[in-house]
């Protein structure tokens, strides 16, 4: 089923060929697959169909120049960044929580990424807290979570959301329990 | 706690580096290893690294085994494009002894991966 | 989006931000002479505050009619026009039509932008094109400057400049090696800071401030090895930024345009 609909992307795709390539640009996103007619449709095309098998995640289809592609761009061999730190760590998407000490919450409006812990030790020498970790110190925000997500997708990391918690406001006024429709509200008489 | 790798199917229009199929990237990934492999005995000759041709072309194979599972042709273009650099400099000779031995990683400590080197170094 | 719907238009609509003491504004106005009288149109009045920057409205005026020409000329490539709140002024173009931009206003006898003064990056990470590209000109015939903005990401190759102005060969060459942006086309692309067999690229947001690699002399070996990083004492990470916010009247300002550069200043 699922290379079936992969290969109905394919065609598609070389639908869109003329209409996208005589524009300037060579960025446009392709639109939304679409289902109807494929068969009648795929009488019409002259440009030979590539079929996608759907376990070759990261197939480019190619036609005339133009360039496709079909899957979440995986961009970890060209980054620089170690394999191992692409492959054994875990990122945390969260929400940053409103500093304590303080009622302003100016700096909780955007999402951020961070890596998992690795261990840390104390220096025998100054008592330091040393580390081998040089992602730890790494901060990248966002605007949204799915930008978050994109950025994570795109460099091959493993990630997680951490939902922030949020919380009805508990109301806290002695007159409420006066409330005219209270039942503790008594009678003086 | 949803660990992440969402399967989207995403098709975007791109412009290619230097390949627009997978047999022109492919050719050029072959064209490239060629390169390099003939070129390693005159390394060995010109640089006084203590490594044998054989040795140095086990490390060439490695180092492209590393990456075969990389379908992107996008990708692959830019992995050429790197390992093209990488050969300028050493043939140029513009790399020293350090910058060409920092492929065998002779002085990194290897991390524990079985159950009891990992218990005897005392990290889980 | 935005982007699309504007190089869409760009054969009869052209925006041009203004941003001056006021907030900025974006007009779409059709180019025709009618453009030349909205720009005088444009000013505002005199600034009296003494620690407010004042602005030359001739200048200004100028500026921003060069812009409104640029484009006119060039509707297929440029997206945007606008000018910065100490009147620079920028153009921002698709990625493909960096060179044409380039030779327009290097060649054209009222621009004369001859002299390719730096290229700059920039990266946010959250864009869908992540990297700007930034080339920043001098005509030392109209003793004016201008910017050009283009973007991509990481692996969408952008032409090379270099013969329009060979100033780009080094230039490129330092993007390339610090953001990993593709020059196609350039003539002798190769690392300029970084040391051989340095990898990655480090002027990108998401390459960690000590690097991933420490560097030293091993004394068995009589030869530099690198290592992976081990830091005696670890970054300690502060948050510095106020909890308390600043300026709530610029807070819907600060929203990224998808692919379209945001205006630099609102």
């Amino acid at each position: 089923m699922a290379s079936r609909i992969l290969s109905q992307a394919s065609f598609n795709l070389f639908k869109n060929v003329s209409k996208v390539s005589r524009q300037a640009s060579a960025s446009f996103s392709v639109g939304p697959v679409r289902n109807d007619k494929i068969d009648e449709e795929l009488k019409k095309v002259e440009a030979p169909l590539v079929t996608v098998e759907p376990h070759q995640s990261g197939v480019t289809i190619t036609i005339s120049g133009v360039f496709f592609i079909l899957f979440q761009e995986d961009i970890s061999p060209v980054t620089g960044i170690p394999e191992e730190h692409i492959k054994n760590r875990l990122i945390r998407i969260f929400k940053p929580a409103r500093n304590t000490m303080q009622s302003g919450s100016a700096n909780t409006h955007h999402w951020e990424m961070e890596f998992d812990t690795r261990e840390r030790w104390e220096n025998p020498l100054m008592g330091w807290s040393s580390s081998a970790d040089p992602l730890s110190n790494l901060k990248l925000s966002f605007a949204s979570e799915a930008e978050a997500i994109a950025h994570c997708e795109k460099h091959g990391w493993q990630w997680y959301i951490d939902q922030p918690k949020t919380k009805e406001p508990k109301v806290k006024n002695y007159g409420v329990n006066f409330a005219w429709n209270k039942r503790t509200r008594v009678s003086t008489k | 706690m949803a660990t992440g790798r969402a399967a989207q199917v995403v098709t975007r229009q791109v412009r290619p580096i230097l390949s627009v199929s997978h047999n022109e990237a492919r050719s050029r990934a072959l064209a490239l290893y060629k390169a390099w492999y003939r070129q390693i005995p005159h390394i060995v000759n010109e640089i006084d690294i203590p490594k044998s041709t054989k040795q140095c072309r086990e490390k060439l194979r490695e180092e492209f085994a590393k990456h075969k599972d990389v379908k992107d042709v996008r990708v692959i273009d830019m992995l050429i494009i790197k390992g093209q650099m990488e050969l300028k400099e050493t043939v140029q000779k513009w790399k020293q002894v350090g910058h060409v031995m920092n492929y065998w990683k002779e002085t990194v400590n290897k991390k524990p991966t079985d159950f009891l080197s990992k218990f005897l170094e005392g990290k889980d | 989006m935005a982007s699309n719907i504007l190089r869409k238009l760009s054969g009869s609509l052209i925006g041009v931000g203004l941003s001056g003491s006021r907030v900025s504004q974006t007009f779409n106005i059709a180019p025709t002479v009618l453009s030349r009288r909205l720009s005088s149109e444009a000013q505002t009045e005199a600034e009296t505050r003494p620690t407010i920057r004042k602005h030359d409205e001739v200048a200004r005026a100028h500026v921003t009619d060069f812009g409104r020409y640029v484009a006119e000329c060039l509707p297929k490539f440029v997206q945007k026009v606008q000018l910065t709140g100490t009147d620079e002024l920028e153009v921002l173009v698709a990625p493909e039509g960096i060179v044409p931009v380039l030779s327009f206003l290097k060649d054209h006898h009222n621009a004369q932008f001859t002299n390719l003064a730096d290229i700059a990056g920039v990266d946010v990470p959250s864009r869908k094109y992540r990297f700007e590209v930034v080339y920043n000109l001098l005509s030392l015939r109209y003793n004016t400057r201008i910017r050009v903005k283009t973007y991509t990401d990481e692996l969408t190759p952008i032409d090379s400049v270099n013969d329009v102005h060979k100033a780009a060969n080094w230039y490129e060459r330092e993007i390339w090696d610090m953001f990993g942006v593709f020059f196609a086309d350039h003539p002798d692309l190769r690392r300029i800071l970084t040391d051989y067999g340095f990898e990655g690229h480090p002027f990108r947001k998401d390459f960690p401030l000590s690097g991933y690699v420490e560097v030293r002399y091993d004394d068995a070996k009589k030869r530099v090895v690198v290592e992976p990083l081990e830091l005696a004492q670890e970054f300690r990470r502060f948050e510095l930024n106020s909890p308390w916010e600043q300026f709530p009247n610029f807070r819907d300002t600060s929203v990224i345009e998808e692919a379209a550069p945001a205006p630099e200043k609102k």
